[in-house]
């Protein structure tokens, strides 16, 4: 650390360099009285550092409220999300997907959480002002095979679910290309998936968009009831992770997760360790219509899902029925 | 800070220096830094900052001698501060439920935490205290400004629009029904673009950025003297990775809480601190408890435990020096922190329905 760009006294610039302190977080992991010791000055100059040292790192931080709401700029805006492809799943979220934070799309299974993800997956190439961020996705397994026909099949049925977007500009984008997938099947695997392959990926302006297809699945067998203390770290661990590397580069993350049922309700697995590390939880489900048994219910009915918004710092609870069609996701009024 | 350059105590050649490049002011002195000074009057840097420092002990003297010494320790009897503490002023939450069990509202000049799980309402609540610490003082506010330091990204600006504008609508229904002067005019000023403009946003990546700026606020709050509220969303977010060494963790955080307390009691604000919860293994079940362990439980004077009982919401005060131990329900609407119903229109006396204090303080209170 070069401490001659600081506007600091050269007494204590001589200290620093003297007491073999080399950034500014080890001065702000000391306490006032070691740093004292450490750099032989008074606490007035002590003081002086910490102040100096704080604001250089906090230069030009400060926004207010109503910067943020008036900034229009896509690269910046809060106003920006990632659109669903779909308008009535939008409304729902008021936009789409933040992208700043951890989402998280807990269910059953065959709910169609999967099938939103791979829908995401085309949405985030589409141009800003389609609702996409004109990049790509990283799909991240961690149990099962990757669904390449099925995306296939929503790739060449694009035009019919984005009847909003032009022809031509459908045509132009290379889906298949932009589409990157890993297999993570146990933690130190996701691990290295997350500080290497995600960071280059992003780093690169390849990705605009994180899923991780499940969470749950890399600590079903791993973990006895003995070690809770070990999973919440590996959670803290890798939820702060992926926060940095969202907050970095304005990318959101997706993240599958699975369902335990408790007593008659289904709640999402991992705990409230996980849920500490989540912007917005999105649940979904299927339909179970009243006075039907399974033999009697229609074709119809039978496909009928509920997405629902369980918590968001700028949602209300709320929820809407979609259904899975050929071309893909599709809300109901 | 507006002392002229020629009443300073500084040598007279460099005084004669700056008069010749045309410093004025002492804030110009310190608003241009050693680097800018020294090239400017061709001094050396050395120089430059030992000038600044002079400069700085000179104007800090005038403002202690003007406003009585903040730094030196002031004596006073215990009826003086019990005379303080009772015109100390409130932020209401829009929950009168809420309000009367913490006394009024959320006090200044102490720290207040709240303690809850994911999507409960904590960030809710910091957000519409943001909006409730404008209110001007004939609506019953504080007509304050708000820091709003925000570690997790969710802080969402559209939703404090809907809490503000539902704010300003209420009191433009006060004003209506009481058809007052002074109503009126405040409501010029208070709109939906001030209540915004004043609202400080500052977003913390992680604990080392955290550190920094909690530094930085005493500086930011005497240049924003109106500020009566700063809100942390949240304290244990960054704190909760990254710490092998967990002593090390305590040492900061306490730290961290000497410096808020000091924060809250010389500018007259609101600190408050919002917190996760985590689980607890005991012998034979777990309980949830508030994270950061049990010497962080020190650092506020209130705390609230937001949770659920199926789908209602309700808030405990687990802590507080004259409030007694209760739980409410509480609401969140589109218009932001509310009530579960609303509450009913009482005009006798008030002091049946607060939340009595733990020792009643005059006769009357006895019941």
């Amino acid at each position: 650390m070069d401490w001659d760009q600081f506007d600091l006294n050269p007494k204590t610039i001589a200290a620093l360099k003297k007491a073999d302190i080399k950034s500014v977080k080890e001065i702000l992991n000391l306490s006032g009285a070691d740093l004292q010791r450490l750099m032989k000055l008074s606490s007035a100059d002590i003081q002086c550092l910490l102040k100096t040292v704080s604001r250089m790192l906090r230069r030009n931080s400060m926004l207010t409220a109503l910067q943020l709401y008036q900034d229009k700029d896509h690269l910046t805006s809060q106003h920006q999300k990632l659109s669903l492809g779909c308008s009535v799943l939008d409304n729902l979220l008021k936009g789409g997907i933040p992208l700043v934070g951890i989402t998280e799309l807990a269910g059953e299974s065959s709910a169609g959480k999967t099938q939103i993800c791979l829908q995401l997956c085309l949405c985030v190439q589409y141009p800003y002002k389609y609702g996409g961020l004109e990049s790509g996705a990283v799909y991240i397994c961690t149990e099962d095979v990757f669904p390449s026909k099925r995306l296939q099949q929503l790739i060449d049925q694009q035009h019919k679910l984005r009847a909003d977007v032009p022809a031509e500009v459908i045509q132009k984008i290379r889906f298949g290309n932009s589409i990157f997938i890993e297999r993570a099947a146990d933690l130190d695997t996701f691990q290295q998936c997350i500080t290497r392959r995600l960071s280059l990926l992003l780093a690169r302006g390849m990705v605009r968009l994180v899923v991780i297809d499940s969470l749950a699945a890399l600590f079903r067998c791993e973990f006895g009831p003995s070690e809770s203390a070990l999973k919440a770290r590996y959670l803290q661990t890798f939820g702060a992770q992926l926060h940095s590397l969202s907050t970095r580069f304005r990318t959101p993350i997706m993240c599958i997760n699975q369902v335990w049922a408790v007593g008659n309700r289904v709640t999402p697995a991992l705990g409230i360790t996980w849920s500490n590390q989540l912007l917005m939880r999105l649940m979904v489900s299927r339909v179970s219509l009243p006075g039907h048994s399974s033999g009697v219910a229609s074709h119809c009915a039978a496909s009928m899902r509920t997405l629902s918004v369980v918590f968001a710092p700028h949602l209300p609870p709320s929820f809407c029925y979609y259904t899975v069609q050929l071309e893909g996701v599709k809300g109901i009024k | 800070m507006q002392r002229e350059v020629g009443t300073l105590p500084l040598a007279p050649a460099l005084r004669a220096r700056l008069a010749a490049a045309g410093f004025q002011t002492a804030q110009e002195l310190l608003d241009t830094g050693p680097c800018g000074l020294s090239k400017e009057i061709g001094i050396s840097r050395e120089e430059a900052l030992e000038a600044l420092q002079v400069v700085r002990q000179e104007c800090h003297g005038d403002a202690a001698r003007t406003a009585g010494g903040s730094g030196a320790t002031r004596r006073c009897t215990a009826l003086e501060l019990l005379e303080e503490e009772q015109t100390q002023g409130f932020i209401i939450t829009f929950c009168s439920a809420l309000d009367n069990i913490l006394g009024g509202g959320v006090q200044l000049t102490k720290i207040t935490e709240i303690c809850g799980a994911s999507g409960v309402g904590k960030t809710q609540l910091c957000m519409q205290l943001a909006v409730d610490v404008q209110i001007p003082e004939c609506f019953g506010g504080v007509a304050g400004e708000a820091v709003f330091i925000d570690t997790e990204g969710s802080f969402m600006v559209d939703r404090v629009v809907d809490i503000a504008a539902a704010c300003v609508q209420h009191c433009h229904l006060i004003a209506e029904a009481q058809q007052e002067e002074d109503h009126r005019k405040a409501l010029e000023t208070f709109s939906l673009e001030n209540i915004l403009s004043h609202i400080y946003y500052f977003r913390c990546r992680d604990y080392i950025e955290l550190l920094a700026q909690v530094y930085l606020l005493p500086e930011f709050l005497s240049e924003h003297s109106k500020v009566r509220l700063v809100v942390i969303d949240g304290i244990a977010f960054p704190f909760r990775h990254d710490f092998e060494d967990l002593s090390l963790r305590t040492r900061l955080l306490n730290g961290l809480a000497q410096q808020l307390i000091i924060i809250a009691n010389d500018h007259k604000s609101a600190v408050v601190l919002t917190n996760q919860m985590t689980t607890r293994i005991g012998q034979s079940q777990s309980t949830l408890v508030p994270a950061l362990g049990e010497s962080w439980g020190h650092a506020a004077t209130v705390r609230l435990i937001f949770h659920w009982d199926n789908s209602q919401r309700l808030a405990t005060l687990y802590k507080s020096p004259s409030q007694k131990e209760s739980t409410i329900a509480y609401h969140i609407t589109s218009h932001g922190f509310r009530d579960v119903q609303p509450p009913a229109v009482t005009h006798s006396a008030e002091g049946t329905e607060m939340n009595p204090r733990k020792r009643p303080r005059t006769e009357e209170e006895k019941q």
